[in-house]
């Protein structure tokens, strides 16, 4: 009796053991598995929001010109390019024999009504494309001028429309004028060297290589990314081999990433400029906060308040220079200097500006919004930038969002804040890209709505094609120094980027953020 | 006409008889009850930690060492213990990941879930009981429509509807009190109407019947005291589960803000810490709730057997 009894629970343990490895097999030597921290929200390519996003997009979704990692624009889709004399029409010639995953060809009409699709107010697309880069770009139409020969009209001349551009993701004309909206945000009709096969929302996507696409070589034939918002998790899943690459590694769980013997943390200075807006709309002029960062001398005094050296120490596990400006080094002024954590000046200059501290040490209160999960420990780094701001007698009510649901939606309507916490992404390859993010008084991603008149006539004379580079950066220089001094930004840093990678995949981490996988490859 | 025999001396003197013969009952209870908690023994130790937990959530403010939101980032993450140069210990149970005393985080946490504990409980005790009682007693279609009410919430899953009304309503120690309140209703009221039932159709209220008493009094004086037992043991027990599921919606992050402490909370805010060794941030919250919801059950189990009339002297 006993050894039956001894028999049954040895089955027992054993077949519970193949259940769970029978559960969790980790991917096969043909699939790659990237973990991310948010999903994306649908699937048409005009209507890209985030990085995240913007990483799966790039997988299935070809564009004309590529940014390389060192940050030098490569041809992609496109084989040339060229301007007009005033630098107002930009000609893309395309590789021959391109093809969409439904098998249409892939022609320089696709290219032209992907452009203006994106343009079309009629859509109402607020993404990337049609937000930030035509924004920026002054994007008016697109023409194909022959069979792949596609000629893009702008507002003025500016140096990094070529890139802005090409973040745009084309698709073809048929493919998507036989569906509605509704249809083409579920249905996917890629350019890129994976097709999509799968979408489980909030859990992942599967995509495969495209035979047709012949423009990269691809390192496994089937991508998989989850979503797995929280840090830890996205650790654990890495350590147990369920995953092979992950972003957003909390820097405290370095030791535990390098000491699994399974993988190892990758650390890069990104270029993602992080920042507290100060919202300018009206609408905040009724409260108390509100009121008080319109007053330019209370930006300034605030950007004293914060230690953000200490906060990049401590929560980011890296030390790091403060922003000075919106533009990251080396095509920043030189002629500026971060400004230095000094919690009595700043508490002189509010006193100077009109906001003395009662005999409570407050001086005013306002509200501090933030998504959570979306940044680097961007859930302390916002409980600690309250705490400087409270330690200068500025009482902040902190506003924790959940970022896909209510905090993108408000902040693309410009509705968050007064302050706000927020990262943009930018790039080394031209000042003017990290630039782009205040184009106009209300541009999609001005989401300030700062209005300085200096700044934007400024940015009119960089629209002359003419200009030598020395002059070009003298320009830059001005507008950063006006930016300097009158912020619509307390400055904060260029976020580092930490990843976790599978010591069975050989991938190289990027400074944009970019996943790109296509080149990854199992290690030798 | 006036059928009320209040204030006739025969009535006043049946009052005084009656109210002399309570007081005797409740000394008895009382001893009764002290003599059955000193001989059960675990009880004893459970109302220590619940009156100590009460005691932090009532002086949190007075006995914490330090305020629980103060953040000192360049001491984050101290292992509990850690003697100063000086020899002091300033943070005895450590810092969390934003130099915050773990020690006040908990005394001030214990706010949270006793308040919320209690308060929803209250609420959603007391109306599930009055309702329960008035479907009891009244039956017909008031009574089909209140369980009808109650079947619809009971297919609800409890922590989905918790999140969907947190989302909508926002985070917050009102709505949290509000949600888990409106959460818990549905047992009282179906415990309260089973033991009205049972009890309508007794000798003493059909007396009070024919004495004309309104149907209101007759349910709130004379069948509410009938009923109350079970009614208590199930709040006992309920306040553990509510703390508990107030500790599940701040580790979703639904709770309160993420500057007010509440041991859920401080779970939550232990993950990102956890794979990195630093075991004091989810074990002293989690053992803070462990030992409160372990006592309100020990607690419960007591009052369940002390209250119930067969086991009556062995308990």
């Amino acid at each position: 009796m006993n050894l039956l009894r001894m028999i049954a629970l040895v089955v027992i343990v054993l077949g519970l053991t193949v259940m769970v490895g029978a559960q969790a097999p980790g991917p096969d030597d043909n699939t790659l598995v990237v973990a991310q921290t948010v999903d994306t929200d649908g699937w048409e390519p005009s209507e890209v929001n985030s990085r995240p996003e913007a990483n799966i997009f790039n997988h299935m979704f070809a564009t004309l010109y590529e940014i390389t990692v060192s940050g030098v624009l490569e041809p992609y889709l496109a084989s040339g390019i060229s301007y007009s004399e005033d630098g107002k029409e930009i000609t893309f010639t395309l590789h021959e024999g391109l093809t969409c995953h439904d098998g249409e060809p892939l022609t320089a009409e696709d290219v032209a009504y992907t452009f203006n699709r994106a343009g079309d107010d009629a859509n109402g697309f607020t993404g990337n494309t049609a937000g930030f880069v035509f924004d920026s770009a002054g994007f008016i139409r697109a023409e194909a001028v022959s069979e792949l020969d596609v000629t893009i009209f702008v507002e003025r001349f500016q140096s990094v429309n070529h890139g802005l551009l090409s973040e745009v993701f084309i698709h073809c004309k048929d493919s998507y004028e036989m569906m509605s909206l509704e249809e083409a945000a579920q249905n996917p009709v890629g350019s890129g060297p994976y097709a999509f096969v799968e979408w489980v929302p909030d859990s992942h996507t599967v995509m495969e290589k495209y035979d047709g696409f012949n423009l990269r070589e691809v390192g496994f034939d089937r991508i998989v990314w989850r979503v797995v918002p929280e840090a830890s998790t996205r650790v654990a899943e890495l350590i147990a081999g369920n995953v092979d690459i992950i972003s957003n590694v909390v820097p405290d769980q370095a030791a535990a990433v390098n000491g699994s013997g399974v993988a190892e943390m990758q650390a890069v200075q990104g270029t993602r400029r992080m920042y507290v807006g100060f919202n300018q709309r009206a609408q905040y002029d009724d409260t108390e906060g509100g009121r008080a960062i319109k007053d330019t001398d209370v930006r300034v005094a605030l950007q004293y308040a914060v230690d953000v050296p200490t906060i990049c120490a401590t929560l980011l596990g890296t030390e790091c220079e403060r922003m000075k400006s919106m533009v990251n080094p080396p095509n920043d002024n030189p002629n500026l200097a971060p400004y230095p954590y000094d919690p009595v000046k700043a508490g002189e200059l509010l006193d100077a500006a009109g906001y003395p501290a009662d005999e409570n040490g407050e001086r005013f209160h306002i509200v501090f919004q933030a998504g959570s999960g979306r940044y680097l420990n961007d859930a302390n780094v916002v409980q600690a930038i309250s705490q400087y701001l409270t330690d200068v007698g500025v009482i902040v009510d902190l506003q924790m969002m959940d970022w896909s649901s209510e905090f993108v939606p408000a902040l693309r309507q410009h509705n968050v804040g007064p302050l706000y916490f927020v990262g943009t992404g930018g790039g080394t390859w031209n000042a003017q890209y990290d630039m782009a993010d205040i184009s106009t008084p209300t541009g999609a991603t001005n989401y300030t709505e700062w209005s300085n008149p200096e700044w934007f006539s400024l940015r009119e004379t960089l629209a002359d094609p003419g200009l030598t580079a020395e002059e070009t950066q003298d320009i830059v220089n001005a507008m950063l120094e006006v930016m300097y001094n009158d912020p619509p930004w307390l400055f904060l840093y260029f976020q580092p980027d930490f990843y976790g990678v599978s010591n069975r995949v050989d991938w190289n981490a990027r400074r944009d953020e970019k996943i790109i996988v296509y080149g990854a490859a199992l290690a030798m | 006409m006036n059928t009320s025999s209040e204030g006739t001396p025969a009535r006043s003197a049946i009052l005084t008889i009656a109210s002399d013969g309570l007081k005797e009952e409740q000394v008895s209870f009382l001893a009764r009850a002290r003599v059955s908690l000193l001989r059960a023994r675990w009880p004893v130790l459970a109302i220590g930690i619940l009156l100590l937990a009460t005691l932090m959530a009532l002086v949190g403010p007075q006995i914490a060492p330090k305020d629980p939101n103060r953040q000192t980032l360049i001491l984050r993450l101290r292992p509990p213990m850690t003697r100063e140069a000086d020899g002091s210990i300033p943070f005895p149970l450590g810092t969390d990941a934003l130099g915050r005393d773990v020690l006040s985080r908990l005394i001030y946490g214990a706010r949270v879930s006793i308040l919320v504990g209690i308060t929803a409980v209250t609420l959603g005790g007391v109306a599930g009981s009055l309702l329960g009682l008035a479907a009891g007693y009244l039956g017909g279609r008031f009574d089909d429509f209140i369980m009808r009410l109650a079947d619809i919430q009971l297919a609800f899953p409890f922590i989905l509807l918790a999140i969907m009304v947190l989302v909508v309503l926002g985070q917050g120690v009102l709505n949290l009190v509000l949600v888990l309140g409106i959460g818990q209703w549905v047992t009282y009221a179906r415990i309260a109407r089973g033991e009205t039932i049972s009890q309508r159709e007794k000798e003493y209220v059909e007396a009070a019947r024919a004495l004309g008493m309104s149907r209101a009094r007759i349910m709130l004086r004379s069948i509410l005291p009938n009923i109350l037992a079970p009614l208590i043991v199930i709040a006992s027990f309920n306040v553990a589960s509510v703390i508990l599921a107030e500790a599940s919606l701040s580790f979703l992050g639904l709770g309160v803000p993420p500057t007010v402490p509440t041991w859920g909370g401080m779970l939550n805010e232990s993950r990102d810490q956890l794979l990195g060794g630093k075991w004091w941030l989810a074990v002293y919250p989690g053992l803070a709730i462990m030992l409160t919801v372990l006592s309100l059950n020990i607690l419960g189990d007591w009052l369940r057997d002390f209250l119930d009339p067969r086991l009556r002297g062995t308990v």
